[in-house]
């Protein structure tokens, strides 16, 4: 563990931008999201967990697949230096390694590197994460359902913590322990910076509300998929979507072509969403998923049964963002609570 | 790292016009690159997502049979934007295709076993695959017998070749047309009917359906009348997809991408998902 002042922390990144392209929290008009750092000067570290999600960061919102000119195909180079993102909170840091799971391993083809995705891979896999632990969640955190907690480090490289006057640098996977330990010219943390994280820890464990047991909700959301909570949860749902685009870990996406055939153009992917009745929509007219209920059960469905049944974990994070930006107050707590309390 | 979203070059060898309407075309294809060629394993059943630059991307299911080791047939029938470009092509021009894509008939399980294969429409493509391949592989199955409906007589698909296997013993091939035609003297029908009609015998039988969503609907309950057990009976879904390699989330039903686990599922494993039917 090194400790560094808050006064030389610009001089940390500073040496972090020599090798990596380094994204941090930062303000866009009324909104917080990840940016690249230009200066770290701006970095402002009292963002808390950022509106827009950083999962942007490895899956842009649009994002070129190819560019062609009549029948050639170039392929888009990116930056080639890998990617470093500071202040990253601790539930989209596993919302980052959920995500992996669906774009970085061939799933059910573990031998067939043709179920990976090679757009994700090129970023997330040299990457390094240096997250932030939350020592003031917020009333809509509820990462303590998914049996992690405002200090987790998990899906971290290195886990930073604010003690007031110092951050102090604790590296969890082999990748921050190997970049910590190169380093020179930091002290290390001392018995007291300790103290201070660990009295901390537990003020954010206390703020966070009470945690909700979620065992067996893949069987049971299974066992109500044909019963009519789904009409009672979908009522008010309005389809926006908005909740699904501010996920850290919904991963839907279209792929579309910009321009015209036969000229120049470019094959993009572009997030979308299973709330959208266009999204199953298929060139008959039929639509398996023709109402506004089955598409909020789809959604649900996914991340508290379907992702169980295939990774064997929730695809959610608590990260708390649907809560804030649902137009009409769907709670997914609530929702959680509904189905669980529930007779089959 | 190989990169799936990248697709392979394929040139129009031949284009044949299945229907009166022109609505469905046959084109065959030959890869432009050796390599290609040689990396290109598939079995029947599996199918492609063809990327047209500039228009986007389309599945349709493989048409030609391993075996035919020359080119790539399937057969598409003009719906949408894409389907419609498609018709545009002409013989010589070149598109790209992903794949092969999904899983495949269980031509292995069906080994020494009788096959009852029934199809509708223009859904024979891949069951066009699947007795090519079988025939190929005679000796390895038992009965085959292949019923197969059309709105009407020009509306069956791959009609010379239906013949030739006409003529053969070794095959019993049961056409059928929804109502009486002049110059049909073939049977008459919905496919549950005739289905139910022939009665074939469940014994050591496997049975593969494939085609419109309502003739699947009403053909599942005859055989299950008929007393085929549920994993004997096999078909193929689909539904909107884009990726083809389950990533971006579209073709789901429950837990299963119809693009990895699919298309091919056996009405046992699907009565275990609400949203299958
Ligand atoms: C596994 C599989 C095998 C298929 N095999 C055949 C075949 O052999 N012959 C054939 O004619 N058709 C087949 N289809 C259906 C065919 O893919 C659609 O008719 C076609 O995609 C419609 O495209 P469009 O652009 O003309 O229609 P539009 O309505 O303009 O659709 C726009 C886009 O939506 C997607 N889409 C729309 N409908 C479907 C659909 N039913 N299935 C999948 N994607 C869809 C496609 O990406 C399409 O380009 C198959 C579908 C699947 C899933
Ligand atoms: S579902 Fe809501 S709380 Fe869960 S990860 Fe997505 S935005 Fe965050
Ligand atoms: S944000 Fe709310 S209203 Fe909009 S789709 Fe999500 S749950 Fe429905
Ligand atoms: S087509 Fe993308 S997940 Fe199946």
């Amino acid at each position: 563990m090194i400790r560094i002042e808050k006064e030389r922390i610009d001089e940390f990144i500073r040496a972090l931008m020599e090798t990596w392209s380094v994204y941090a929290p930062a303000r866009d008009g009324k909104n917080t999201l990840f940016a690249p750092v230009e200066d770290p000067a701006g970095i402002d570290h009292g963002i808390f967990n950022t509106d827009k999600s950083p999962k942007e960061i490895f899956f842009p919102h649009s994002e070129v697949l190819f560019e062609f000119e009549g029948g050639e195909i170039k392929k888009v180079e990116r930056d080639a230096r890998p990617i470093a993102v500071w202040g990253l909170r601790g539930c989209d840091a596993r919302s980052l390694r959920l995500l992996d799971k669906v774009f970085g391993s061939a799933w059910q083809k573990p031998d067939n590197d043709m179920f990976e995705d090679p757009y994700w891979k090129e970023k997330y896999d040299d990457s390094i994460i240096f997250g932030t632990a939350c020592n003031e969640p917020r009333s809509t955190c509820f990462c303590n359902w998914f049996g992690a907690g405002p200090h987790d480090g998990a899906g971290m490289d290195v886990k930073v913590v604010d003690t007031g006057e110092a951050f102090i640098l604790d590296p969890v996977s082999e990748k921050g322990k190997k970049y910590i330990g190169s380093l020179k010219g930091w002290a290390e943390a001392t018995k007291k910076d300790v103290t201070k994280m660990k009295a901390a820890a537990k003020e954010a464990d206390k703020a966070m509300g009470e945690v909700f047991g979620m065992d067996g909700i893949q069987e049971k959301m299974a066992d109500l998929f044909l019963k009519p909570v789904w009409n009672d949860i979908g009522a008010k749902c309005v389809n926006c979507g908005a909740c699904a685009f501010i996920c850290s870990t919904c991963h839907c996406f279209d792929v579309q072509d910009e321009g015209k055939k036969g000229k120049k153009g470019k094959r993009i992917r572009i997030w979308d969403t299973c709330m959208f009745p266009i999204f199953t929509m298929e060139a008959s007219g039929h639509n398996p998923r023709d109402m506004s209920k089955d598409r909020l059960r789809q959604r649900f469905m996914h991340k508290f049964s379907y992702f169980i049944n295939n990774y064997d974990e929730h695809l959610c994070t608590g990260c708390g963002r649907c809560v804030i930006v649902c137009p009409v107050n769907l709670d997914i707590r609530e929702v959680v609570r509904e189905v669980m309390a529930c007779e089959a | 790292m190989s990169n799936t979203y990248i697709p392979i070059q394929m040139k129009v060898e031949r284009i044949e016009i299945e229907d009166p309407d022109k609505a469905l075309r046959t084109f065959d294809l030959v890869f432009v690159n050796e390599e290609d060629k040689k990396n290109f394993e598939y079995m029947p059943g599996q199918f492609c997502e063809w990327s047209l630059l500039g228009l986007g991307e389309s599945p349709f299911g493989i048409a030609s049979s391993p075996t035919e080791t020359d080119f790539l047939r399937f057969t598409v029938s003009r719906t949408g934007s894409v389907t419609n470009e498609i018709h545009y092509l002409r013989e010589g021009d070149t598109i790209g295709i992903r794949g092969p894509m999904g899983n495949w008939y269980p031509v292995e399980k069906f080994k020494g076993g009788n096959v009852v294969i029934i199809g509708g429409g223009f859904a024979f493509t891949t069951l066009r695959s699947l007795i090519v391949y079988m025939l190929e592989h005679r000796k390895d199955y038992g009965d085959i017998t292949v019923i197969y409906g059309a709105r009407a007589p020009e509306l069956f698909i791959y009609k010379d070749e239906i013949s030739e296997w006409q003529k053969r013993d070794d095959i019993d091939i049961q056409l059928t047309i929804d109502n009486p035609a002049e110059g049909w003297d073939g049977r008459t029908g919905f496919v549950p009917t005739v289905t139910k009609e022939i009665a074939p015998s469940t014994e050591n039988t496997w049975v593969v359906v494939c085609g419109p969503p309502i003739m699947i609907k009403f053909t599942l309950p005859v055989l299950s009348e008929l007393k085929f057990a549920d994993d004997r009976i096999y078909t193929s879904l689909e539904r909107r997809m884009k990726c083809g390699i389950g990533k971006c989330g579209r073709c789901n039903i429950g837990s299963k991408y119809i693009c990895i686990d699919g298309p091919v599922f056996s009405l046992a494993e699907l009565k275990k998902i609400p949203e299958a039917f």
